[in-house]
């Protein structure tokens, strides 16, 4: 038996007083696509964060293809982050002065080495063939948010974190985003979402549903609708 | 088509993304570069002109027997020879002098025989009522000081006669120097004349060099001479070498203390526009460490900025400092102050090291923290 891609025990992250995470423990196989919902102040994007290397844990674990990210240092944290997670952001978070080939050229540099002709295959792959030489501001939201995704996925990520990645969408391109992470979850990417939408939550194999930072339950998606 | 690698291209889009708080700083780093390049080239020029003008003041360097050895210890007539074979382009000038302890009348006077082309090259202050001996082959007038030719009751085309020894010659008084130096109470002629009344035929006392450059400079060339003349000693003038590396030394010092002053302006107006670009640009870096770009690679695209601003604003500085350095020299020294190259890689590595240390600002961009910025604190 192949070990989960995710492991989290007894995870916890106080800020101050506030106790942001409280003894969190759940696993993620690899290809699987899980939902993390719950209220606002719940913890979910705190949870995404300390997957995502962006945050340290207070106490407990969090492991990601056998790396524990609490015993990174800086270095090996920024290398983890360029290897095994690939982000997208409810605000997209595109550096503004570079072109869309350039944002995705951007997360290949930091990983490793350039190569021009991946970054363009990646952006045509989520529909932007005849876009890649504006800048953010030239581009709708959706347009945006999917030059995110082919840069989350430039790299092989290991994992795709997502926060909200559909908040600031209409539904137009809500359903575009989703239907891409849709291919991403067939191509057998390892996908955690956080969302408010009980839509997005059904799609995903199991939600994670937290409440004041305690996961209240973990549910086969298709279970939870009531 | 060929691209360029991605740090260029991300450096070029960071320059155009910030051109206005960047002009902003390379205008600063423009206007220090400027005045730095400027007071660079008037302190070389400036050096250059004011060693030659030394030069005219009097010998620096003397060359002469060791000490306490009687008339065994006259050098050979050969040794401003033997000096102009060394082709040092530093010695100005070289004077043999032959001191004779001789009488007119029967009062002592000192007669000094030298080479008058060169000591006219070396004392260009010296005045002369009367006419300057021109030649150095000329036996039969003299100089005589002023000091002297009151003692003597001289005046321009009277005679003198002189006597050491059994021997006299008669020469006749071409001019009446004043030095304001010991030469006022001697009489100069030919040295041909002097070795005649002293019967030294071939042999001098001394020779007076004028050595320009720096105290360096002028003491290196001592040392040249020195390992080149066995058996005499070479001694600089340490007053007067002391004195002009005193005053150089102040126009160095008063130049580079404006040149430090003038930078660390230049560095706060950087400071002033990288301040605000850091906050501008915690987003950026935010996204970037996200990315998994690490904080000296992130610094590194910063300082690369800020190094070409620095090259940028010390080559337009240069450009504006050799204008400016030669509105300087018509204006003050009343001399046009000519570009000189070598001041153009100190310009721009004065201005990179102006515009890193006004880069300082983005360090503290090191420790944005991701998770704060992406949350949009």
């Amino acid at each position: 038996m192949t070990a989960p891609l995710v492991q989290v025990e007894h995870l916890e992250k106080r800020f101050g007083e506030t106790r942001a995470l409280d003894r969190v423990s759940f696993d993620v196989d690899a290809g699987e696509w899980i939902a993390i919902m719950g209220p606002s102040g719940s913890g979910k994007t705190t949870l995404i964060n300390i997957l995502g290397g962006l945050d340290r844990p207070s106490a407990g674990r969090a492991a990601v293809d056998g790396l524990e990210i609490g015993n990174l240092g800086e270095r090996e944290l920024s290398r983890y982050r360029s290897e095994k997670i690939g982000f997208v952001f409810q605000q997209f978070h595109l550096v503004p002065y570079l072109t869309a080939l350039e944002n995705v050229m951007l997360a290949q540099y930091f990983h490793s080495i350039t190569d021009e002709k991946e970054a363009e295959e990646a952006l045509r792959r989520v529909g932007l063939a005849d876009r890649m030489d504006h800048v953010p501001a030239e581009l709708s939201g959706g347009e945006q948010q999917r030059v995110a995704i082919a840069r989350a996925l430039i790299n092989h990520p290991k994992l795709i974190l997502a926060d909200e990645p559909t908040g600031n969408l209409d539904e137009v391109n809500e359903a575009v985003v989703l239907n891409l992470l849709h291919e991403l979850h067939d191509a057998g990417h390892t996908i955690l979402v956080v969302t408010h939408s009980r839509a997005i939550g059904n799609l995903a194999d199991r939600r994670l549903e937290l409440e004041h930072g305690r996961l209240a339950r973990i549910s086969a998606a298709f279970l939870a609708e009531e | 088509m060929h691209t360029p690698p991605m740090f260029l291209r991300i450096l070029w889009k960071l320059l155009g993304a910030s051109r206005g708080r960047l002009a902003i700083a390379l205008i600063a780093l423009t206007s220090g570069a400027a005045v730095s390049s400027a007071l660079l080239n008037v302190n070389l020029d400036a050096e250059r002109k004011l060693t030659r003008e030394f030069r005219t003041l009097g010998a620096n360097v003397v060359v002469a027997p060791p000490p306490g050895g009687g008339n065994a210890a006259l050098a050979d007539e050969s040794v401003p020879d033997r000096i102009a074979a060394l082709h040092a382009t530093q010695i100005v000038a070289a004077a043999p002098y032959l001191y004779v302890a001789a009488s007119s009348g029967s009062q002592p006077v000192i007669l000094a025989g030298t080479w008058f082309d060169q000591v006219a090259k070396m004392n260009s202050w010296w005045q002369v009522e009367g006419n300057w001996v021109s030649s150095r082959a000329d036996q039969e007038h003299c100089l005589v000081g002023q000091t002297a030719a009151r003692q003597f009751g001289l005046a321009p085309g009277r005679t003198v006669q002189l006597r050491s020894g059994e021997r006299t010659i008669s020469l006749t008084v071409s001019g009446i120097v004043t030095t304001g130096g010991a030469e006022d109470s001697q009489i100069l002629t030919s040295l041909e004349s002097a070795q005649t009344l002293a019967g030294l035929s071939g042999r001098v006392s001394l020779v007076q060099l004028s050595v320009s450059g720096t105290s360096a400079e002028i003491e290196r060339v001592t040392r040249t001479l020195a390992a080149n003349l066995a058996g005499l000693d070479v001694r600089p003038v340490r007053q007067i070498a002391a004195a002009e590396g005193s005053i150089l030394g102040r126009i160095r010092g008063l130049i580079f203390w404006t040149i430090a002053l003038i930078l660390v302006l230049s560095m706060l107006g950087v400071l002033a526009s990288m301040a605000a670009l850091a906050m501008e640009r915690r987003r950026d870096v935010g996204l970037m460490k996200a990315l998994g770009g690490t904080v000296p690679r992130i610094m590194r695209l910063f300082l690369a900025e800020a190094g070409t601003l620095g090259i940028l604003g010390g080559a337009l500085g240069f450009l504006v400092g050799v204008l400016l350095a030669r509105w300087i020299g018509e204006r003050v020294f009343g001399i046009p102050i000519s570009a000189r190259l070598e001041v153009l890689p100190i310009t721009i590595a004065l201005t990179i090291v102006a515009a890193l240390a006004g880069a300082l600002p983005l360090r503290l961009l090191g420790r944005v923290r991701p998770a704060e910025i992406l949350r949009g604190e």
